[in-house]
């Protein structure tokens, strides 16, 4: 049983600390012969000689799926679970990239949120390459801090589940962590502090107003510092999520889309009146507008979800009658001349999506694969 | 279009539709979209051949019907 955890080590989220590494990575791992032939009895002090070794990170490669001794190394880690103090040292050394990014990955899987956003975040201001091997088994180039992005932002690297934490955005509304303090927070400053000598001279205020500009006390700078720091954190931030969290992107497009429905009603109560009083006039332009507007609206309506016929129709219907409420006579001709730029557009869509197949399990298929950015299926 | 049946042989047998010149990667994501499973952490291959996420099914003779194993990793 050389594979047991320490009998000393505390559980960490609930488990034995080793089942944070799925079970097939791990019993890949236990099988690899570096685990056998290095990994063997170490400890907390002659794993640092281990880690000053390694020279690429990276979870398994290859067909048989071999883990790389970097991934051993943190299965060893698990299992000794060494002190607190001595992985902040490994974060915290200079001189061994590998090491530190071995303490930073171990951190992630074991440590609370504050901590992970404390000792990590230092870490985005170290720029040395470091060698990566991908799952087919060759080497990559990859940077410090974009793996240490990976780490706080992302849910999976190196073949593990990383556990959850909560966003930073959360843990600072709490006041469990200050902002973030960027490095170019002083070149900022800097600049802001030319632009305002500049607008001083400028200005030429009275003296001792100036004064009161300049005379700053810590607590103001402070209120200061906080006020810009969170402004532009918060900013950033929302970049991030914008790349990386498609799904709340893609909520806010719904929502987008939505509003512009609302608008579009809103523009439609507002051109009533008038409609009746200077009907004649307004009447052609108006229906080219709408049928313009109606197609617009099929169209995203279809790209997103077809429907079925029926249903299509009964909306159709609805849409048409209620603008103009008093005069249902040339409803009957304008739904024919829909339908059939309807069909003509169903056309269209058939060649390059493929979704609208006759056969639903294919039309399914299709969406599956245009979700997974693929070419449909051909016939 | 092919039809192609993987089965894992622990409760999980799905048949995918797919084009014959589609690469593995491509299978394991439409694998991975009806099972759940993460894309790499499929692993498909046919008796001791793990099959490559590069090569397409036409080049590895993969053809209508056809039963290929899927394994986890």
């Amino acid at each position: 049983m050389a594979n047991r955890t320490d009998p000393a080590a505390t559980s960490i989220r609930g488990t034995n600390p080793q089942n944070l590494v799925e079970k097939i990575v791990r019993s890949k791992i236990y099988q690899n012969t570096y685990w056998k032939e290095q990994c063997f009895g170490l400890t907390a002090e002659t794993l640092v000689d281990k880690a000053m070794e390694l020279d690429h990170i990276g979870g398994t490669y290859g067909g048989n799926r071999k883990p790389t001794p970097f991934m051993c190394l943190v299965m060893k880690m698990l299992q000794i679970q060494p002190e607190k103090d001595i992985v902040v040292e490994f974060i915290k050394n200079d001189d061994y990239k590998y090491v530190r990014i071995l303490g930073a990955f171990y951190l992630r899987l074991t440590g609370t949120d504050t901590d992970v956003y404390r000792y990590l975040e230092p870490l985005y201001n170290d720029y040395r390459k470091l060698r990566q091997k991908s799952p087919d088994g060759n080497f990559s180039l990859t940077h410090v801090d974009e793996v240490i992005d990976e780490l706080l932002t992302r849910d999976y690297s190196c073949d593990i589940a990383l556990p959850r934490i909560k966003k930073r955005w959360t843990l600072e509304s709490l006041g469990a962590l200050d902002p973030r303090k960027s490095v170019l927070e002083d070149d900022f400053e800097e600049e802001e502090e030319k632009e305002e000598n500049e607008q001083d001279g400028l200005e030429d205020e009275p003296t001792h107003e100036k004064d009161y500009y300049r005379a700053r006390s810590p607590a103001r700078e402070r209120e200061r510092d906080r006020r810009h720091g969170s402004l532009r954190y918060r900013d950033r931030d929302y970049d991030k999520d914008r790349d990386y969290d498609r799904d709340r992107g893609r909520g806010r497009d719904r929502d987008r889309d939505r509003e512009r429905d609302r608008d579009r009603d809103r523009d439609r109560d507002r051109y009533r009146p008038r409609d009746e009083k200077e009907y004649g006039r307004e009447r052609e332009r108006d229906r080219e507008r709408e049928g313009r507007e109606r197609d617009r609206r099929d169209k995203d309506r279809s790209r997103r979800r077809s429907r079925s016929r029926s249903r299509d129709r009964k909306r159709h219907a609805r849409g048409s009658t209620s603008p103009r409420r008093h005069e249902p006579e040339d409803g009957s001709t304008r739904e024919e001349t829909k339908k059939e730029k309807k069909e003509k557009r169903e056309k269209k869509e058939k060649k390059d999506d493929g979704t609208d197949h006759p056969d639903p399990e294919i039309a399914e298929a299709n969406r599956i694969r245009a979700s997974l950015g693929l070419k449909p299926l051909k016939l | 279009m092919i039809e192609v049946v993987l089965n894992d042989r622990l409760g999980k047998k799905v048949r995918v539709k797919c084009n014959d010149d589609d690469t593995i990667g491509d299978l394991k994501k439409l694998v991975a979209a009806q099972t759940g499973t993460r894309a790499d952490k499929i692993r498909i291959q046919k008796w001791y051949t793990v099959y490559k996420d590069h090569i397409t099914l036409k080049d590895y003779e993969i053809h209508d019907g056809m039963g290929l194993e899927l394994y986890y990793n």
